[in-house]
């Protein structure tokens, strides 16, 4: 019985897998490619390769479990021999928060890829490897990528979290998913012939459709994506997988789901995003988080509510010089605010990074399509003029040249595989209907062939904030006698990076404890002891308590100085930390 | 010889001793520790095990459990038919009676069933294990934190910085030293109290003051990190603060919350919570007037937003119209809810209580006064604390949206004030001529003015003038007086400090308050060391719990009695031939309160009515299987409607559900081709 179940369970599997597979890579190895998607069970397959082949540079993680009992992963590339792990400045880089936002797990799997195979072949990436520690969970929402890949669905569908939730509140969960109903593992449009519909046939080209314009006569009505009402209220696929958005469940400044819809009943009821904070509280030496979805275009930076006001200026800066790089190194995409340019988020995973771990935060919104343009040099140009409002407001809108360009693209470039031409289907409730228009690996989803260029760009544009965490270096000056059994040393603390040792908000808000340096020895007494602010005209700010021990925040691109007076004889230890800055020892003797 | 004395008496006042292996007493004599609690809980757990549960839902930073126990009659099952009620006490740790009152009501409802007999109890008694647990250690200290290690200075160590016991009284006090950067002064008329010096009134300042203790790490701040984390009180969601020293990185973050939040969401048959501590909503209302809530009639849209919905951006809009808006324009087949409009917008959540709640509000505040009469318990006291931000009540309120009520028991009673100037009242003025108020003359109203706290700018020949010339009247007067705050005296200290002082002068045999007493410090030198003594003025002495409990407590009852039930009123079926039938549905709630409550209409949590109709072969023209009822107001009714077909007659059933209130069932015969 039990084997004739597995067998059952084999085919089920075995079938669901072909289905899907042109969506998917045909095989995983190292080096890993990058022509098509690996499914969440290769993407654990991946994983599991570089770890194998690189054994002393990874350690691979299950941190938790999601709501339907998937492993979460995390990869952890460091070089234990260069140091401790987290004595080294972090970079925390996940991706596929949003069940169908797939192509941001392709961007970590290729940013581990690329780190671990050109390690023994490229400087800057040994450099960076050495001393940096990245921390990679290249699938948040494991259940989601699962359902993404297997189950019929539209490009957007299955963002959420599998977890129950009555989003319709008729007093039942999850009742009404959508339906596959023509069984070609898409989630299409559902359209009916109807003088009064709000739409008709594009002249130009008859797989779309146009709005018509008041007074003028309908051809169709849009009936929804494909489905029946299987709870029989009269609504069609209004309670699919429980809506809890994953990246509206976290804890800074969360807001019941009145204020915001999807954000969960409160804080971290997602079981798979409460081990993952667990997981980056136990990584205090994260400085930079890169958190990919898709689309748009857009490296998001905070503040996601306008109430919160602007970061510190010093935190601003940083976040310019970063985010106008990574506007270099991927065209087309744009560095912006959330709550300005895009919209008003509550408890979003970003802001919990930076608001309270310190962290700066890049919120990468992979893909435009700009790639599925399909024009003349000429018509590129009549384009170019289009008022920048009008392309804003076709983000929302549609606009329907845009669509014909991409229909075009999708003909001459897939050779028509993303677009499903409209077939008659008979509908239970709606009759005779059509169901058609883009498949679920469109639209967001970046065409293969496009893959590899958005997954290198996007890492890169990782790796340059990853050179950009804090490189501290400490310079000790010669004792310098001055009394009969005083010396004076001065140390000068380098930061040779952009990023500051702690983040202007972290420091205003005291979030944790700043960078300290701590001067001791058996034989010697730190008599005095404190900031130099002006070294030629010997000007320094004794600190009253505790002068042996000094706290501040090393800015981006600068130096900071410190002047001792201390007496006796024997070893003097200077001990530098600093969460993200590292940690730093050095002894010299007094004699 | 004093000294020992002091706290032999001191230990006796507030520490309860418990033996191993007893039962624990229920009399009510002193206060219980969390593990006497517990213990309670599971003596009572362990022998009533068919009306009772107990619920381990946490552990504390400090490694204390926090249970929960269910009293009720349909313990064990998990899909409940009663509505319950959710009742915790003392999240803020030092709110030692709650704990007492939630022990009070256990034993209570176990001996008294009718209280239980069509309603499930959940009672969370120590909502905060870790702070209470200071009011029964050595030295008394007063801190709502858990156990939770937090760097308070934010330098190279946690918990480093505590408080020590210097003068061994057994209590944390504080220490006053005279110093040039003094900034405080004693108090005039009340030598043991202090205060901040105003040098605009020509005072200069001559103490520092700070808390009793070493300066152990030698960072020049005395106590500055102690042991104690989080504020369990303050670490709810709604208006939570962000960085703040005791509430918490974020809500939630303490596994007593969080494991809290879980417990609740799993049981959507609370339908109201009464949380014991330190407010009183039956006496004082939950507080309006927080400023930043957006008025849903008069919406004004962000210029960006303004440019893609196509609106003009001076013109404020309400939230129906931007529906109308928003729906034309999104793709089709994409439906719009009025929460991801508020969202996009960035609308924010509601901070004030909404009109028709704090209508039944008010009316039950009338009641419970009614109620303290009744029972003489109507001595004057302080005022209870409004609601904290972040705290339990105000998320049980906005976010659950369920019925919220609290109560406190005890504060100091208020100070009658001096001996009148005069013996003439705004009462006695609002019912005199103006024959008569004349004829009091001049002097006697000026000394009536004086001790009603009117302006000093304002003297009897002005009112006389007025009077006569018939601009004000007695009444009028009377009125303005009757809105005057009451005149505050800064001579004598805050009216707080002068009622402990006085309760602890009368009742406690000046126990609640330590004389200021000289001491060498190690590092300041002569200090002198007193003050308030911890606790004395939030918890009342051991020998009072039993009589305030037992007048108090009772009001829970009265409470419940008002929680929403939902039945089925009465049944209408016409027949309207050819198998044809019209079933009517009027659907009650027989409780005082609205289902759901106003704010819970708003924020969608609380699950509909759902009424059905159910028979073999019944087909349905008009009207779902299924029926929804959103609300149903206070005693109100509404009414569900179908049109079936049937063709035999046959039994059908109607039947009405909803997750916390109550659910009812009739059978009826309906159908045949007649």
């Amino acid at each position: 019985m039990k084997k004739t179940l597995l067998i059952f369970f084999v085919l089920l599997f075995s079938f669901s897998g072909i289905r899907s597979s042109e969506y998917s890579i045909d095989k995983v190895q190292v080096p890993l490619t990058f022509d098509n998607y690996y499914t969440y069970e290769m993407t654990i397959a991946a994983l599991e390769k570089l770890n194998k082949a690189y054994p002393y540079l990874t350690k691979l993680e299950v941190v938790g479990k999601s709501e339907e009992g998937r492993n979460i992963y995390a990869m952890i590339v460091s070089n234990p021999k260069t140091g401790n792990e987290l004595d080294k400045p972090g970079i925390y880089v996940d991706g596929n928060i949003h069940g169908n936002e797939i192509q941001a797990t392709e961007v970590t799997l290729y940013l581990l890829n690329y780190l671990l195979t050109n390690y023994e072949k490229n400087n800057e990436i040994k450099n960076l490897v050495d001393k940096k520690s990245f921390y990679i969970i290249p699938i948040v929402n494991v259940d989601g990528r699962y359902h993404f890949f297997k189950d019929a669905n539209t490009s957007s569908s299955n963002r959420g979290l599998r977890r129950p939730k009555d989003d319709d509140n008729d007093g039942l969960v999850d009742e009404d998913f959508p339906d596959d109903l023509d069984g070609d593992g898409n989630i299409c449009l559902m359209r009916k012939e109807d003088p009064f519909g709000n739409f008709k046939t594009d002249p130009e080209d008859p797989r779309l459709m146009i709005r018509t314009k008041p007074g003028e006569k309908g051809e169709w009505t849009l009936l929804g994506s494909e489905g029946i009402d299987n709870d029989g209220d009269g609504k069609v696929n209004e309670d699919s997988e429980g809506y809890v958005d994953p990246n509206r469940n976290w804890g800074f400044d969360w807001a019941p789901k009145y204020v915001q819809s999807g954000s969960g009943d409160y804080p971290f009821s997602g079981v798979g995003l409460k081990s993952i904070s667990e997981f980056i509280m136990k990584k205090p030496n994260i400085c930079m988080t890169w958190l990919f979805h898709n689309s748009g275009g857009m490296f998001l930076r905070g503040p996601s509510t306008k109430s919160q006001g602007e970061y510190p200026k010093g935190d601003v800066q940083v976040y310019d010089y970063l985010g106008n790089q990574a506007e270099r190194i991927v065209p087309n995409y744009r560095y912006l605010i959330g709550w300005k340019d895009l919209y008003t988020t509550y408890g979003d995973f970003g802001e919990w990074m930076t608001m309270l771990w310190g962290t700066y935060n890049f919120v990468g919104e992979l893909y435009t399509h700009d790639p599925e343009a399909f024009q003349t040099i000429g018509e590129r140009k009549k384009r170019a003029k289009l008022k920048e409002n009008e392309d804003s407001k076709a983000m929302f809108r549609g606009n329907i040249e845009k669509d014909r360009e991409r229909l075009k693209f999708d003909d001459n470039l897939n050779q028509g595989k993303f677009f499903k031409e409209w077939k008659h289907y008979k509908h239970p409730v709606y009759g005779d209907i059509e169901i058609g228009g883009w498949v679920k690996m469109s639209t967001r989803v970046t065409p293969p062939f496009l893959l590899k260029d958005l997954v290198h760009r996007n890492a890169s544009a990782v790796l340059f904030s990853a050179k950009h965490t804090p490189e501290i270096s400490i310079k000790i000056s010669n004792p310098k006698k001055i009394g009969k059994n005083l010396y004076r040393i001065r140390t000068a603390l380098v930061n040779s990076k952009a990023m500051p040792t702690m983040s202007y908000h972290a420091k205003y808000k005291k979030l944790y404890t700043e960078d300290f340096l701590k001067v001791s020895g058996k034989g010697i007494k730190v008599i005095a002891g404190g900031l130099l602010q002006d070294k030629y005209r010997d000007k320094v700010i004794y600190k009253e308590y505790r002068p042996e021990i000094q706290f501040f925040t090393i800015p981006g691109f600068s130096k900071i100085d410190f002047q001792f007076l201390i007496s006796g004889k024997g070893k003097v230890i200077f001990k530098y930390k600093s969460r993200h800055g590292g940690k730093i020892v050095k002894t010299i003797d007094l004699k | 010889m004093k000294k020992k004395v002091l706290i032999v008496l001191i230990s006796f006042f507030l520490i309860s001793f418990s033996v191993k292996g007893k039962k624990e007493d229920l009399e009510f004599k002193n206060y219980h520790t969390p593990k006497d609690i517990n213990k309670i809980m599971k003596d009572i757990a362990g022998s009533n095990k068919k009306i009772s549960k107990l619920y381990e839902i946490a552990e504390s930073a400090g490694g204390n459990k926090v249970y929960i126990i269910e009293i009720g009659p349909e313990v064990g099952k998990i899909k409940k038919t009663f509505p319950a009620i959710f009742v915790a006490s003392n999240f803020s740790g030092i709110n030692m009676l709650s704990s007492e009152a939630s022990v009070f009501l256990m034993k209570d409802l176990i001996e008294k069933p009718e209280h239980r007999k069509d309603k499930t109890w959940y009672i969370l008694p120590e909502g905060n294990p870790d702070a209470a647990w200071n009011f029964f250690k050595k030295p008394l200290l007063k801190d709502s934190r858990n156990m939770k290690p937090f760097n308070d200075d934010k330098d190279d160590r946690t918990d480093e910085d505590g408080f020590e016991d210097l003068n061994g009284d057994g209590l944390i006090s504080k220490m006053r030293l005279k110093h040039p950067e003094g900034e405080y002064i004693p108090v005039e008329g009340e030598k043991r109290l202090m205060k901040k010096a105003d040098p605009v009134k020509g005072e200069k300042g001559v103490y520092k003051i700070y808390t009793e203790g070493l300066d152990n790490d030698g960072d020049g701040k005395f106590n500055e990190d102690g042991k104690g984390g989080v504020d369990i009180s303050r670490n709810f969601p709604h208006l939570f603060k962000f960085f703040t020293k005791t509430g918490g990185y974020w809500s939630g973050s303490e596994s007593e919350v969080y494991n809290l939040f879980k417990f609740i969401f799993s049981h959507k048959e609370i339908a109201m919570t009464i949380t014991l501590g330190e407010t009183n909503f039956c006496m004082i209302p939950p507080r309006g007037g927080r400023k930043g809530q957006v008025d849903y009639t008069k919406i004004k849209i962000p210029k960006r937003m303004g440019k893609f919905l196509n609106v003009d951006v001076e013109k404020s809009y309400s939230m129906k119209e931007i529906m109308e808006i928003v729906k034309k324009i999104v793709p089709q087949g994409f439906e719009v809810s009025e929460s991801m409009v508020a969202s996009f917008l960035g609308l924010g959540a509601v901070v004030n209580p909404l009109k028709n709640d704090l209508k039944f509000y008010k009316e039950i505040s009338e009641e419970y006064k009614k109620y303290l009469k009744k029972v003489k318990h109507e001595k004057k006291r302080l005022d209870p604390p409004k609601a904290k931000d972040g705290s339990f009540e105000l998320w049980s309120y906005y976010h659950l949206g369920l019925p919220t009520f609290t109560m406190d028991f005890w504060t100091l009673p208020k100070i009658e004030n001096k001996k009148k100037l005069s013996d003439i009242t705004p009462e006695k003025l609002e019912k005199m001529t103006k024959e008569e108020f004349l004829a009091m003359g001049k002097d006697k109203i000026n000394s009536f003015l004086k001790s009603s706290g009117a302006p000093e700018n304002i003297k009897a020949d002005f009112i006389i003038n007025a009077v006569k010339s018939g601009q004000m009247t007695p009444k009028k007067i009377a009125g303005f007086l009757k809105k005057m705050p009451e005149k505050k005296d800064s001579k004598g200290g805050k009216p707080e400090e002068r009622s402990l002082l006085s309760f602890s002068d009368k009742n406690l045999g000046g126990k609640g308050f330590t004389d200021w007493k000289k001491f060498e410090h190690p590092t300041l030198g002569n200090v002198e060391i007193g003050g308030a003594v911890p606790y004395a003025a939030i918890v009342p002495p051991p020998e009072m719990i039993k009589e305030l409990l037992n007048k108090q407590v009772p009001f829970i009852f009265e409470l419940t009695k008002k929680i929403s039930e939902i039945k089925i009123k009465s049944i209408k079926i016409k027949n309207l031939g050819a198998g044809l039938y019209e079933v009517k549905v009027w659907i009650e709630n027989r409780g005082y309160l609205p289902y759901p409550t106003e704010m819970g209409k708003k924020n969608g949590m609380v699950s509909p009515v759902v009424v059905t109709l159910s028979g073999k072969g019944i087909k349905f023209i008009e009207g779902r299987k299924r029926s929804l009822i959103k609300n149903i107001g206070g005693l109100g009714t509404k009414m569900v409607k179908w049109l079936v077909f049937s063709k035999y007659p046959v039994k059908a059933q109607i039947k009405s559900e909803t997750k916390m209130a109550s659910r009812d069932i009739r059978s009826v015969v309906l159908g045949g081709e007649k």
